[in-house]
């Protein structure tokens, strides 16, 4: 991992290794270049997933990032190569109030369904896919499940039982370690 | 007048017959959801011109449960229990890399004997699931009787996974740093082990053999059939190109001659003790992606003997905080299941539960090459080489 991630620094200057994940950041305009780049000249051919981020100080499902952060998309692709040793999460931002950026199924062909579903989930519309259709989600629904603002309706009915379970337990009980069960 | 009978005008006459070019619309066939060959609910709208296969669209989302947004308002120990639904023929593969990624993100370092622990029922899990598909797949080329004996057998790994999670499907039996103490757990053989059921060691062994066994057994039963091969040999052929460009991975990647192994390629268990092979196809055909399989089980089944030989012994849990919180940070964590790769992108904010929670699964990305494979295939066909695929809905659909 060492040696691969050494190949893709001289190339990418700000990719980071963390926690055996090789993250590199682009910019949305060089989406389609660095896809093509990586599958001609670091043999990147299997095409793993694509899916997004809806970063969000407003959330109102689960909880709000601890550190403001701008509202956006993160787009993010994983790729690896034949022998899967290679792997890496290719990453990009964009704008909330204009969510598009070009299509890879031209490069991989694979991305055409996760694309599908990006689209549905949070709005994000990917130029020149050939069907950008729902995936999942039935004809006539509206709204993107997948955004933060996206509320759940089962917890607004009912409160989460799960929540007494945490709520119960002390706020600062890390320097207390026991075993589970 | 001519005489269409006179041997004579037969060569003029079939010659008019080819000259005449008949234009016919396609015919919509709707396949599905209730079809008990999808293996769940998913809909194939098929345009068909007689017997050939001209285009497919499979249609999704009958089994959307949004696992990715309902994790979002669980914590990371509730989530354990929702990831066991995601493939549910090999229920204990999926809980491994979302607890491998969370124990990665909170720097724990399991015990060995968790570890071994956790080895040994995944190999059970992938033994059961190609049990599954074995006795399915011949059932859906058209012979009745291998799923009764897959069943049977199969039946004989499910009592082994629930003797000691307590679930036959859903085991949920992964804690974060650790397995959790076994349900039937008493004392063993072994005088330093209290945490495995009595007995297991005992039956593992003996049910690993009668693996083997009925891994021959199907190679005689179903891989020596003609008319089994005649279904499926050079049927559904799948390139490696393809198959790369869409992601495929898992038995169905090596049935097109790639030795590609995420057991071995990667170090989420302790695979690299134990000596076993890879097996690969040649043509990427129906038949082999079956044959791998097939093979594939014997070699879980060697895993898991070697697995119980060399149990090392120890404690079942690291320490962990009482509340689980996972440092801020991400990771992507990926497995070798049943039907290929499966990985969750897990983006921590420090929080109880994580930020998003990205799930990629084997299916989804396997049946998404279905349009491709089934384009100009004939109709019988389609039903086996959607059976070859080995998905389950699921999987799919999350």
């Amino acid at each position: 991992m060492e040696e691969f991630f050494n190949k893709i620094k001289e190339s990418f200057t700000d990719a980071t290794l963390e926690f055996e994940t090789i993250t590199i950041k682009v910019d949305s305009t060089e989406w389609i270049k660095t896809h093509q780049n990586l599958r001609d000249e670091f043999n990147l051919k299997f095409f793993s997933w694509l899916s997004a981020i809806d970063w969000d100080n407003e959330v109102s499902v689960g909880e709000a990032p601890k550190e403001s952060v701008s509202p956006s998309f993160e787009i993010i692709t994983c790729l690896s190569d034949l022998a899967n040793t290679n792997l890496i999460i290719v990453s990009t931002s964009i704008a909330k109030s204009d969510p598009k950026i070009n299509s890879l199924v031209e490069i991989y062909a694979g991305a055409n369904w996760h694309e599908r579903e990006a689209f549905e989930m949070f709005g994000i519309n990917f130029e020149n896919h050939p069907n950008l259709e729902k995936l999942y989600l039935p004809d006539g629904y509206e709204g993107n499940p997948m955004l933060k603002s996206f509320e759940l309706i089962s917890r607004e009915v009912k409160p989460w039982p799960g929540e007494v379970d945490v709520e119960g337990m002390p706020e600062e009980s890390e320097s207390e370690e026991s075993k589970d069960g | 007048m001519v005489n269409a009978l006179d041997p004579q005008n037969i060569n003029s006459f079939s010659e008019a017959s080819v000259s005449v070019e008949i234009e016919t619309e396609d015919m919509t066939l709707n396949i599905g959801p209730q079809h008990p060959s999808t293996h769940g609910v998913l809909r194939l709208v098929a345009k068909v011109d007689g017997e050939k296969v001209h285009d497919v669209r499979p249609v999704l989302g009958y089994m959307h449960r949004g696992y990715e947004k309902l994790a979002e308002v669980r914590t990371y120990p509730q989530i354990t229990t929702l990831v066991n639904r995601i493939d549910w023929v090999a229920g204990f593969s999926n809980e491994i890399p979302f607890i491998t990624g969370a124990e990665r993100l909170m720097e724990i370092e399991v015990p060995e004997r968790a570890k071994y622990i956790r080895l040994i029922l995944t190999e059970m899990a992938r033994i059961s699931s190609h049990f599954v598909f074995i006795g399915a797949y011949a059932l859906e080329v058209g012979a009745l009787t291998p799923i009764f004996y897959a069943m049977e057998d199969r039946e004989r790994i499910l009592d082994l996974i629930e003797s000691v999670t307590g679930g036959r499907f859903h085991p949920n039996f992964n804690r974060i740093g650790g397995v959790k103490p076994a349900a039937g757990a008493g004392p063993t053989t072994k005088k330093d082990i209290q945490d495995l059921p009595a007995g297991f060691y005992r039956d593992t062994k003996v049910a690993m053999q009668k693996v083997i066994e009925a891994a021959n057994q199907f190679q005689n039963l179903i891989g020596g059939n003609e008319v089994f091969k005649k279904r499926t040999k050079n049927v559904g052929v799948l390139t490696v190109e393809t198959a790369e460009a869409f992601g495929v991975s898992g038995p169905i990647l090596r049935a097109s001659g790639v030795k590609s192994d995420l057991r071995t390629q990667t170090d989420y268990l302790p695979y690299d003790q134990f000596e076993y092979d890879i097996p690969v196809g040649e043509n990427g055909d129906c038949y082999d992606r079956w044959d791998v399989r097939v093979k594939e089980m014997v070699e879980s089944a060697k895993i898991v003997l070697q697995a119980i030989d060399s149990m090392p012994s120890g404690p079942l849990q690291a320490k962990v905080p009482k509340v689980i919180k996972v440092p801020k940070g991400r990771t992507y964590v990926r497995a070798e299941n049943p039907k290929g790769e499966m990985g969750y992108y897990i983006v921590s904010d420090g929080g109880l539960g994580p930020y998003r929670l990205k799930v990629r699964t084997a299916s989804f990305s396997n049946i998404s090459i279905l349009p491709n494979m089934l384009e100009g295939a004939l109709l019988p066909d389609l039903i086996a080489i959607m059976g070859s695929l080995d998905f389950v809905l699921g999987d799919v659909d999350r």
